[in-house]
């Protein structure tokens, strides 16, 4: 007998077809600016993080097992996180040009999580608390940010290496710069990377905060220097010196845009290779 | 070529060049860059490891260097401690050289043409009255206005969020006191832990409260995945009687994610395992003395008049009769334990032994793993600090909110008459954050501006 598809995993495919024809759709938009596509592609983006919203409704309504517990749901919920973050962007600065980037590296983050859903197992007891609620949503939620702040970065530095190629050949530039007169100016690229990581960084801090709060209650201390807590440490002070060097006009720009790539290497290191690399008291793969 | 002295170089003092060096925020990041790197080796290297292991898992140069480098243990090396009180060092001078100073930037004229946010605006009407709108327009947005004289010219200035300017500060002082918070432990907390056997008890040296372990439960529960029965525990619970001072027994329940306090002093759920009697007898005779004990994993049994001893290993819950092998199930259904025989202290081999089943340790030995005592592991702490953590966390996270989110931002504006008899209004924005951040509000300032004051 056919295996019949429960709701939740209705909604997670609904969430990637959309993410994957968004992603292909903003892409066309960023080349050829056409209205119609840049609406298709935000429609889609929406549809998609409402569909991953309502995934991760549907598997607690299902289960009654917090879904954020594994890598499955965590990784559903940091997509659809850095999906609605960057859609709130897209609307207020007119972002959309970057959408399609965004929801390619969100579905590939998804199609990867879907490789970790082992089904429903109940928590393990030291999950077994309304921390893994408040805790994991907020950290999970900081790296949906810093990865919309990696997207700015990314094509802050594509811009700038671009410009200054055609500037130096002196060939292509008109196509290069009617296409880049259509995105934010460089200073305005590395701004959006400090607003995205001034929504990361408050976010980390406060979940590395309850995680403490919550180590304190499981583990015996609120620090247990746990490869994730000091891998979490480290991408901290990596932001935090994001921070004061933003406050350096020479820093501001080409070398906080590196600096923001380094800090999302940083977060990707701590979430994923922390916990499948690295055993700890935070290895829950399944 | 040698660099010639700059006339500072000759007559900065020593407390002036550390204040100018520690205080720069190139440097500081520097040191925050260098405290990552130590906090990431830290997570790279497995901590706390024997030589052996790093020997085992690194080429020799490398195992060398993390051994003398103290790297095994690095959140507790030299290397370690000195970056953070370097941080902590760089940022003090900071926020007395930098930004207590820069909280009340003066009052001063400056010229708007020069300001890259600046706009000049005409109004109709005297500068008086225009002066006045432009003032009462700002006001109404939430700019605290002040209006200045320099020689006879009147500057008005629109402050936002200038109290924001304590962001940094805040943050500063917040990671102080949390450092503070850890010392307090270092200096006056204690922490510890113990296993206890079912019916056995043990003291805390520290508070002297005795813990007596009446039993131990455990919930595992098979769940079929996709890849397989996966066996997950649900539940640990230990029930313990706590004597305190007052000599009266009293029963609690610790659990995992509930620890019970005992006067300020945490008592956790840590783990559980399996203690073992076993029953000893030498050319048929039993040897009480020697079986009268319930030895934990990792305990050695030394045989009288020889040179061997057995090691308890481990034990196994579950005993696959197909393969002989441990099973992958937790659950207790058919006991084993691993033994080590070891003679002169060099372990001779390794045997899987199921519960009552004997095995010949040669010399006329036998000895038979009799039955199985659950223990519970717990952690204990006793941290002073943790109030004045929680504080630092809290104005950390508000530092944050207040640096990210409100801006203090500085309209410098100056009305001068115009020819027609109109006056232009020039107007210029500076930040603490430079002038991008500020640009789409400022724009959406002046548009308001205009359609309001105009």
């Amino acid at each position: 007998m056919p295996h019949a598809m429960s709701l939740d995993e209705v909604l997670m495919i609904l969430a990637l077809c959309s993410y994957g024809v968004g992603a292909v759709v903003l892409v066309l938009y960023f080349f050829t600016r056409e209205d119609w596509l840049r609406n298709f592609g935000a429609a889609l983006a929406v549809a998609g993080c409402v569909a991953q919203f309502a995934q991760l409704g549907a598997r607690y309504a299902e289960t009654n097992v917090w879904p954020l517990l594994n890598l499955y749901g965590s990784l559903s919920l940091f997509t659809a996180m850095s999906v609605a973050i960057f859609i709130g962007f897209a609307f207020r600065y007119r972002l959309w040009f970057a959408g399609g980037f965004l929801l390619a590296i969100a579905a590939l983050f998804l199609a990867y999580g879907v490789t970790w859903n082992e089904g429903v197992m109940p928590a393990v007891p030291s999950l077994q608390s309304y921390w893994a609620k408040i805790h994991v949503p907020l950290v999970v939620s900081a790296y949906g940010a810093f990865l919309v702040s990696f997207v700015f970065s990314v094509l802050y530095l594509v811009r700038y290496y671009a410009e200054r190629r055609f500037a130096a050949t002196g060939q292509g530039g008109d196509v290069v710069a009617s296409w880049f007169a259509t995105m934010p100016s460089l200073a305005q690229l590395d701004i959006l990377v400090y607003r995205a990581v001034a929504i990361g960084l408050p976010l980390l801090t406060l979940g590395v905060i309850t995680g403490a709060a919550w180590a304190r209650e499981a583990w015996g201390a609120y620090w247990q220097w746990d490869p994730k807590e000091t891998a979490a440490l480290a991408s901290w002070i990596l932001y935090a010196a994001y921070m004061h060097l933003h406050t350096r006009n020479a820093w501001r720009g080409l070398r906080s845009s590196w600096w923001s790539v380094l800090g999302f290497v940083s977060i990707i290191f701590c979430y994923l290779g922390v916990n499948i690399w690295i055993s700890g008291l935070h290895s829950y793969k399944v | 070529m040698a660099r010639p002295q700059s006339h500072r170089d000759v007559t900065d003092s020593l407390p002036s060049k550390f204040l100018r060096t520690f205080g720069n925020i190139p440097f500081g990041v520097s040191l925050l860059a260098l405290w990552g790197v130590l906090t990431l080796i830290g997570v790279v290297v497995e901590q706390n490891q024997g030589s052996d292991a790093y020997f085992a898992a690194y080429p020799a140069p490398i195992a060398r260097a993390i051994l003398r480098m103290n790297f095994d243990d690095i959140y507790h090396s030299v290397w370690y401690l000195a970056s953070i009180g370097l941080v902590l060092v760089s940022m003090t001078t900071a926020t007395f050289t930098k930004v207590i100073p820069r909280r009340l930037p003066p009052y001063r004229p400056v010229k708007i043409d020069a300001i890259p946010l600046h706009v000049n605006v005409n109004v109709k009407g005297d500068p008086a009255s225009v002066r006045d709108r432009v003032e009462a327009f700002f006001k109404k947005h939430g700019f605290e206005v002040r209006r200045r004289d320099f020689d006879g010219t009147e500057w008005s200035f629109a402050d936002r969020f200038n109290w924001a300017r304590v962001g940094v500060l805040v943050n500063h002082l917040a990671i102080l006191i949390i450092a503070a918070g850890t010392i307090v432990y270092w200096a006056r907390g204690f922490s510890g832990e113990t296993a206890i056997l079912t019916g056995q008890a043990a003291q805390m040296p520290q508070t002297r409260d005795i813990v007596r372990l009446d039993g131990f439960a455990y919930r595992i529960q098979p769940i079929m995945t996709k890849s397989g029965v996966v066996y997950q525990p649900i539940d640990y619970v230990s029930h313990v009687s706590v004597t305190r001072r007052d000599g009266v027994p009293t029963p609690m329940v610790v659990r995992v994610n509930h620890p019970i306090d005992l006067d300020g002093t945490l008592l956790y759920q840590a783990s559980y395992g399996f203690g073992m009697r076993f029953a000893l007898t030498h050319d048929g005779r039993a040897t009480p003395a020697l079986s009268d004990r319930t030895l934990m994993e990792g305990d050695a049994l030394d045989l009288p008049g020889t040179s061997r001893s057995i090691v308890y290993e481990r034990f196994v819950p579950t005993l696959d009769r197909r393969t002989g092998a441990p099973s992958a199930d937790p659950r207790v259904t058919d006991p084993a334990v691993v033994l080590t025989i070891a003679d002169a202290g060099s372990p001779i081999g390794s045997v899987l032994v199921p519960l009552r089943s004997s095995l010949d340790v040669g010399g006329g030995w036998r000895i038979v793993p009799q039955r199985d005592v659950i223990y519970s592991g717990f952690q204990y702490r006793y941290d002073p600090g943790v109030p004045l953590v929680a504080v630092g966390a809290v104005l950390l996270l508000v530092g944050l909110v207040i640096s990210f989110y409100f801006l203090p931002a500085r309209l410098h504006v100056r009305v001068d008459p115009a020819a027609d008899g109109s006056s232009t209004v020039g107007l210029a924005a500076t930040t603490v954050k430079g002038y991008d951040i500020f640009e789409t509000q400022f724009r959406e300032l002046v548009a308001h501006l205009e359609s309001e004051v105009s």
